[in-house]
């Protein structure tokens, strides 16, 4: 399949479940949400190394959010419910909680009513002057801060989602493979229920299953490493001189989907005659996840 | 189906426990068959046939027409379903209901609301004293749900109350929220002595500052932007009631106490 002059190589990415939730954050003006959705979202491009996934999701309208205030829509991602909740409380408490003006929110029902905790535990940092507020049949506890209350829901919402969703966009030169990711990323943000975990939604460092050192089980996915192409059993014909990939996160596989359709359609837009040649994707042969990407089916 | 419909065929003399006419009590049985429940008028064992005329066949909405505020225990632990009553409702309206409406056009006695876990209890008119408490004795008023009172409220609205909510849109009387362990009650018109008297944890929003100035068992904690109001007063705009149409704000000066006791309740009155 070619779409613009560039191949689409005839493969498939490969995700693996997840539990996720989302999180709005709201605070006086859509700056102050800001920083501290990017606190809570920090250190979480990949659960090897960071606990969990998390990316803001999208800015709200005051008008979407439950106190009426501007904010921020969180996903956030982890291998099974105990350690999102963990990840959640963790980030809840040391980013959002000690925000400027802050308030948390579930922004999102648990399948079968499986919630988390939210602020539940961090009620005990009010020393007993915290209260607990019924409102709408949701428990809400204000805790006494020194800017005033900080608002936050008991719980939120666990679902099962789907991690590692990728592709890879293989392009003749760094900035142009850069140039191909930003204006995929910039089409992905406006798909709902996904998120692109890694900085500024781009990984130039992906990996493969394994590793010569005994100690690592993954390592630099060499295949798709230019420098190598002489040295290894290379994927990249000799006009490839710069491979990065985008992976995403999602509540199921059709957001997935559609987030890679129009991310792929956004780095083909640009065309071989800006140097994008081939879209890949990185898969293990099917044996780490149930859910397959197949990059042509995405683009049929 | 007809709403199941109890017509008071003449104005007792003596007060009805009418706690078995609630819907859930009622399903699957005939109109003949409620006629012959028995129900106690004063000392008096009598039939609900005696007492009230009686047609329709749908126990989850229920009428009662003519009422009078001798009829006790209306709605008693109902779960679902709806009541509506025409008239006044006597004592205990709505004791124990864990869910479904009922709406009273007239005015309720004393212990509207008492110990309900759920549903909702809309009076249009004046309710009595001890709206939303615990029984004399017991421990836990209102556990849930939310009263709405188009009127006044007598004395002790809220004592001993635990969850939920109370929404007065007219006066409250004395020892408003008395002994209150939590839950929110909320006046939009004025409060009688000792407000919030003996309160443990708990929220009185008031709309206007009480005319005789806040009890000396609440210390001010100042005028403050709190972030829950938006959210209290979102859920209000879903209520068929006054509070939907009250401006919503979320300023407010803050009083905590009863300070005679573990002083965690609080008094929020608009600014």
């Amino acid at each position: 399949m070619i779409i613009n002059g560039v191949s689409i190589d005839p493969t498939f990415a490969e995700a693996f479940p997840m539990k996720g939730t989302r999180v709005i954050i709201t605070a006086q003006n859509l700056q102050w949400a800001m920083n501290s959705a990017q606190a809570f979202t920090g250190f979480a491009t990949s659960v090897i190394a960071c606990g969990c996934e998390a990316a803001i999701e999208r800015t709200l309208d005051p008008s979407e959010t439950p106190d009426g205030r501007p904010g921020v829509a969180c996903l956030i991602f982890a291998m099974g419910a105990k350690g999102l909740a963990k990840q959640v409380e963790t980030r809840a408490g040391q980013c959002v909680l000690t925000s400027p003006t802050s308030a948390l929110f579930s922004g999102i029902q648990g399948e079968d009513g499986k919630d988390i905790p939210l602020g539940k535990n961090l009620r005990f940092f009010g020393d007993g002057f915290q209260i607990s507020k019924m409102i709408g049949g949701k428990r809400y506890w204000r805790i006494p801060v020194m800017d005033g209350e900080f608002l936050t829901e008991e719980n939120t919402g666990v679902v099962s989602a789907v991690g590692g969703g990728n592709f890879l966009i293989l392009a003749e030169s760094q900035p142009q493979a850069l140039a191909a990711c930003e204006a995929a990323i910039e089409a992905m943000k406006k798909v709902p229920n996904v998120i692109m975990p890694f900085p500024g939604g781009v990984v130039r460092s992906g990996s493969k299953v394994g590793s010569k050192y005994k100690a690592l089980n993954a390592s630099t996915n060499d295949a798709f490493c230019p420098t190598l192409k002489g040295q290894t059993r290379s994927e990249l014909s000799p006009e490839v001189e710069s491979v990065m990939e985008i992976v995403i996160d999602g509540l199921s596989k059709q957001d997935i989907d559609e987030a890679m359709r129009v991310g792929i359609e956004a780095a083909c837009a640009l065309g071989a005659e800006n140097g994008i040649r081939r879209i890949s994707a990185g898969n293990y042969g099917g044996k780490l996840g149930p859910f397959h990407f197949h990059l042509q089916e995405i683009m049929a | 189906m007809s709403a199941l419909t109890f017509k008071l065929i003449f104005e007792r003399a003596q007060r009805v426990d009418c706690s078995p006419l609630s819907g859930n009590k009622l399903e699957g049985k005939t109109v003949a068959e409620i006629a012959a429940l028995p129900l106690v008028a004063g000392r008096q064992p009598v039939t609900a046939g005696e007492v009230f005329e009686i047609s329709g066949d749908d126990c989850r909405h229920i009428v009662f027409e003519n009422s009078s505020d001798k009829l006790d225990f209306i709605g008693h632990g109902m779960s679902d379903g709806e009541i509506t009553i025409h008239g006044a409702a006597g004592a205990y309206l709505g004791q124990f209901m864990s869910g479904g409406q009922i709406t009273l056009n007239g005015n309720s006695d004393i212990y509207t609301g008492c110990e309900m876990k759920g549903g909702q209890i809309k009076i249009n008119g004046n309710a009595g004293d001890f709206v939303g408490a615990a029984r004399p004795g017991y421990k836990n008023g209102m556990t849930g749900g939310t009263i709405i009172i188009t009127g006044n409220t007598g004395a002790r609205t809220g004592d001993h109350m635990r969850r939920g909510m109370i929404l007065i849109e007219g006066d409250a009387g004395d020892y408003c929220g008395s002994r209150m362990v939590s839950g929110t009650i909320a006046v939009l018109g004025g409060v009688g002595r000792h407000l919030g008297y003996a309160m443990k944890r708990g929220t009185l929003l008031l709309n206007q500052a009480p005319a005789q100035g806040i009890s000396a068992n609440f210390n001010d904690c100042g005028s403050h932007t709190l972030a829950f109001l938006p959210l209290l007063f979102a859920e209000f705009a879903k209520l068929d009631s006054g509070f939907a149409k009250v401006s919503p704000f979320s300023r407010v000066q803050r009083y905590a106490g009863d300070i005679g006791g573990i002083g965690m309740g609080e008094i929020l009155v608009r600014l």
